[in-house]
């Protein structure tokens, strides 16, 4: 190469720099412009209790967003519908995350009342054994309340308008072969009472030293068990269909000591079992997933717990 | 006043590359001590308790910003500011103006130690400085950017060496990435937030520690073997492949969120095409390297480059296989993507960075390595420690993916991770201890008032 030729490259490299900032920057900028839409986030739901766009800061503070994310996708079973690009015209800066550390909180407004998630974030392992989430009992009350605001306004409704988002794999559905065999095979009535009967005197022998007669997930051997079992009772389960509550009850909870049921069932047993597993879930329970079956004054109001009670640490006796 | 100011600002050659660093040492052993103590409260996070600077977060806010931009950055620019010269047959522009640059990178440093571990940060990975500090950081850069040019303006050669491309360019784009990417000044609705913080996040990466580390490879390889460059075409092909294509593969951090498709679908295709650049240039190192793996055996500082050469190589395999959207879906939001993120950063560019201080200290001062043995234990520490933690983080990310796949819910999930958070920690006290070593032998051999028994090696101008 001679001189000139450099003079050639630095030209080549600033117009090829400024294409990209172009076309990866500023044409993003300028076609990209997504409507708010019903569900964004414009941290008002919860203002009479508190300052959620303060919570917001706090939560940036504290660097939540290592390890939370906030978006859901197509694959994510437990964290609600999708969001669209017009959700997040308010999120400023983004805190979309990068890393599942901790499960996702774009719907997590009303996942819990407030009063747990203070304890939760003062002392995680207090309501949750064996979580690995730091504890932010250094938070003063203030912002520990604007936190909770905040993560009470996230999702803003989302859940509410979205029913059955919890599916079992595709190979239970019948959409799929196998799916399809499945319910050929399957003779047994879910939906009736006959078969619910059945399901009850299958889950006692089996389940109900875990999950407890009143299937509250108190059964005796849930004392020694770190993953306390499912309590059916939560309202949660409703959206459950009986792929999902087949597919759970046979190949059990990884990772938990709920057993795969399909080594030691029949496929009629389980569907009995599923049958009777349908009736369980009530319509009141502490924990309810969707912001409107919150009574807002009621739930919003941020709890009078003192620190001690979740504080191993300091005071009280553990 | 002269003498205060010789001081400070030397004038003496080769001072602004030394105290750079020097200063890069300092802040490895910060940095990597931050992300130690984070790992460490993974796997018992109760270990501190109500210290708002000591909370996992808070730690790896500044971990990754002492090692980026304390460690990587200010060990890059010293090493920069050792090799132009050498290549450009010439001295520095400005000595002085390289040890304000240090002294200004090293209060932005202390600011970031002071902020961060407070929580005093903008929410922006990777982005997480204030607007101060951002300011400082900016005009910081665009100082050595000035400096080098001004030396390879003045240069006694003809030619540009291949490293001199990468310097260049990276210190031509690296400012304006900085200054974009900060948006400390601007705000822009969430997800062109996110699109321009990924377009940073990424490019601080691909545009900044890739090329340099590249570039410096290119310096120090054909020196090691003394060897000529096996194909200068190759390497300038490399060099505009990724100009070309590094820049817009930003999007595929946030492949599965609404952003738009076709931005995604740049992003994937040329993540893609950066196998391109990749294996040119690893292939000129390979070839260049040809029956001369062997001295690897002896010369430390050339077993750290041939090691980063590795590295780099598997993680820019791994890169473009996780940037598409059938393995994205699967490994995104794990802790894969914290051990490609270390593969790159620890693995590749830390080893080549380590490998020119180990080269450059020497020439600089005059003075030989305290202790070769401290050399080789430092390199084993860091290898091993650096490949248990890749594996453990990689196989707790297949191990959180196929949870999920499953359909079990992350909080449950999140307990199998115990072991994995263990071996990481225990990875991460062997790279500390690596890294103490190498810092100890800097200080024996830079401090200890020994005499200069060996014969200096003055800097050698051939190429
Ligand atoms: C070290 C990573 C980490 C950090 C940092 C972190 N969390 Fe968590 N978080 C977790 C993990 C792991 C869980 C799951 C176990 C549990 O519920 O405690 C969790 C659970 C949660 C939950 C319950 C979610 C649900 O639906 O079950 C909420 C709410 C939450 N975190 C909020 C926060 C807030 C607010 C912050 C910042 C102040 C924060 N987290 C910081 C790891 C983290
Ligand atoms: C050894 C104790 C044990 C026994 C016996 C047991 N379970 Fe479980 N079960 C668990 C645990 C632990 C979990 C996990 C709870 C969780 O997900 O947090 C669980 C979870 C479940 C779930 C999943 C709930 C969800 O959130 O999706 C279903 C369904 C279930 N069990 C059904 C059954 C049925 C039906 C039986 C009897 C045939 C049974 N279990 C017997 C311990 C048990």
């Amino acid at each position: 190469m001679n001189g000139y030729g450099y003079r050639l490259g630095a030209i080549g490299i600033i117009s090829t720099f400024f294409i990209i900032i172009f076309s990866t920057v500023l044409m993003p900028m300028v076609l990209f412009r997504p409507d708010p839409t019903v569900t964004r986030n414009d941290y008002q739901a919860e203002a009479k209790v508190g300052d959620p766009t303060r919570g917001r800061r706090v939560y940036i503070r504290e660097g939540c967003f290592y390890c939370h994310t906030q978006f859901t996708r197509l694959q994510d079973r437990e964290y609600g519908p999708l969001v669209k690009a017009g959700d997040y015209v308010y999120e400023t800066p983004h805190q979309l995350g990068t890393a599942r550390t901790g499960p996702d909180l774009t719907n997590e407004g009303g996942k819990y009342p407030s009063e747990w998630q203070k304890a939760h974030l003062i002392q995680p392992r207090s309501v949750k054994p064996g979580s690995i989430m730091p504890s932010f009992s250094y938070l003063s009350d203030k912002d520990m309340n604007d936190l909770v605001c905040y993560l009470q306004t996230l999702g803003n409704k989302r859940t509410a308008t979205q029913t059955a988002y919890v599916e079992a794999p595709a190979e239970y559905l019948n959409s799929t072969a196998l799916g399809f065999a499945l319910h050929e095979r399957k003779h047994v009535d879910t939906n009736a009472d006959a078969s619910a009967n059945a399901g009850r005197g299958l889950y006692t022998q089996n389940c109900a030293s875990c999950h407890g007669l009143e299937a509250r997930g108190n059964g005796p051997n849930s004392i020694s068990l770190t993953k306390k079992p499912a309590n059916f009772t939560r309202p949660f389960y409703k959206q459950y269909s009986d792929e999902m509550w087949y597919y759970r009850t046979s190949e059990g909870v990884p990772g938990t000591r709920m057993p795969r049921w399909e080594l030691n069932l029949t496929e009629e047993e389980r569907w009995y079992i599923v049958a009777y597993l349908k009736t369980l879930p009530k319509d009141v329970e502490a924990t309810v997933d969707s912001i409107d079956q919150i009574d807002p004054i009621e739930q919003i109001r941020l709890p009078k717990l003192t620190k001690q009670q979740y504080e191993p640490h300091s005071g009280g006796s553990e | 006043m002269s003498g205060l100011l010789d001081k400070f600002l030397s004038n003496g050659e080769g001072s602004a590359s030394r105290n750079f660093l020097v200063s890069a040492l300092l802040w490895s052993l910060f940095g990597m001590g931050a992300g130690v103590f984070a790992s460490m409260e993974f796997y018992n996070p109760d270990l501190v308790h109500n210290i708002p600077q000591f909370s996992m977060p808070h730690l790896r806010m500044f971990h990754v910003n002492a090692v980026t931009i304390g460690w990587l950055s200010m060990g890059y620019i010293g090493s920069m500011f050792h090799m132009v010269p050498t290549l450009c047959k010439n001295r520095l522009f400005s000595e002085r103006l390289g040890n304000f640059t240090m002294w200004a990178w090293n209060l932005l440093m202390i600011g970031a130690f002071c902020t961060l571990l407070n929580g005093n940060t903008e929410g922006r990975e990777y982005a997480e400085l204030g607007a101060v500090l951002d300011v400082m950081a900016a005009i910081a850069l665009c100082t050595v950017t000035f400096n080098v040019l001004m030396t390879v303006a003045h240069r006694r050669t003809k030619k540009l060496y291949v490293s001199l491309w990468y310097f260049l360019g990276s210190l031509f784009w690296f400012p304006l990435v900085y200054i974009i990417g900060q948006r400390t000044f601007v705000f822009l609705p969430g997800l062109n937030d996110a699109i321009i913080g990924w377009f940073y996040g990424h490019n601080i990466l691909g545009m900044w520690f890739t090329t340099v580390g590249v570039g410096i490879m290119y310096y120090l390889i054909p020196r090691y073997t003394q060897a000529p460059l096996y194909s200068h075409g190759l390497s300038m092909l490399g060099f505009w492949g990724i100009a070309l294509f590094y820049a817009p593969t930003g999007t595929h951090h946030i492949l599965q969120s609404p952003v738009p498709e076709w931005l995604k679908a740049i992003a994937v295709i040329s993540s893609i095409f950066l196998l391109v650049p990749v294996l040119t240039v690893l292939t000129n190192f390979f070839m260049t390297m040809k029956g001369k793996w062997g001295q690897g055996a002896d010369d430390l500082p050339l077993r750290f480059a041939m090691t980063s050469a590795l590295f780099y190589l598997m993680t820019c395999l791994q890169g473009p296989f996780q940037a598409t959207r059938w393995i994205n879906w699967y490994i995104h939001f794990t802790q894969w993507v914290v051990g490609h993120a270390h593969a790159a950063l620890l693995g590749a560019f830390s080893f080549i960075l380590t490998s020119a201080v180990y080269y450059a200290l020497p020439r600089l001062t005059g003075r030989e390595w305290h202790s070769q043995g401290l050399i080789r234990g430092h390199y084993w520490l860091k290898f091993i420690g650096f490949l248990i933690m890749y594996f453990s983080l990689t196989v707790a990310g297949l191990v959180q993916s196929a949870g999920w796949a499953m359909g079990i819910a992350v909080d449950q999930w999140a307990n199998q991770l115990y072991p994995y958070w263990f071996v990481r920690a225990i990875s991460g006290i062997m790279i500390v201890t690596g890294q103490a070593m190498f810092c100890y032998n800097a200080y024996r051999s830079l401090y200890s008032p020994r005499p200069v028994d060996v014969t200096a090696k003055t800097r050698e101008v051939k190429v």
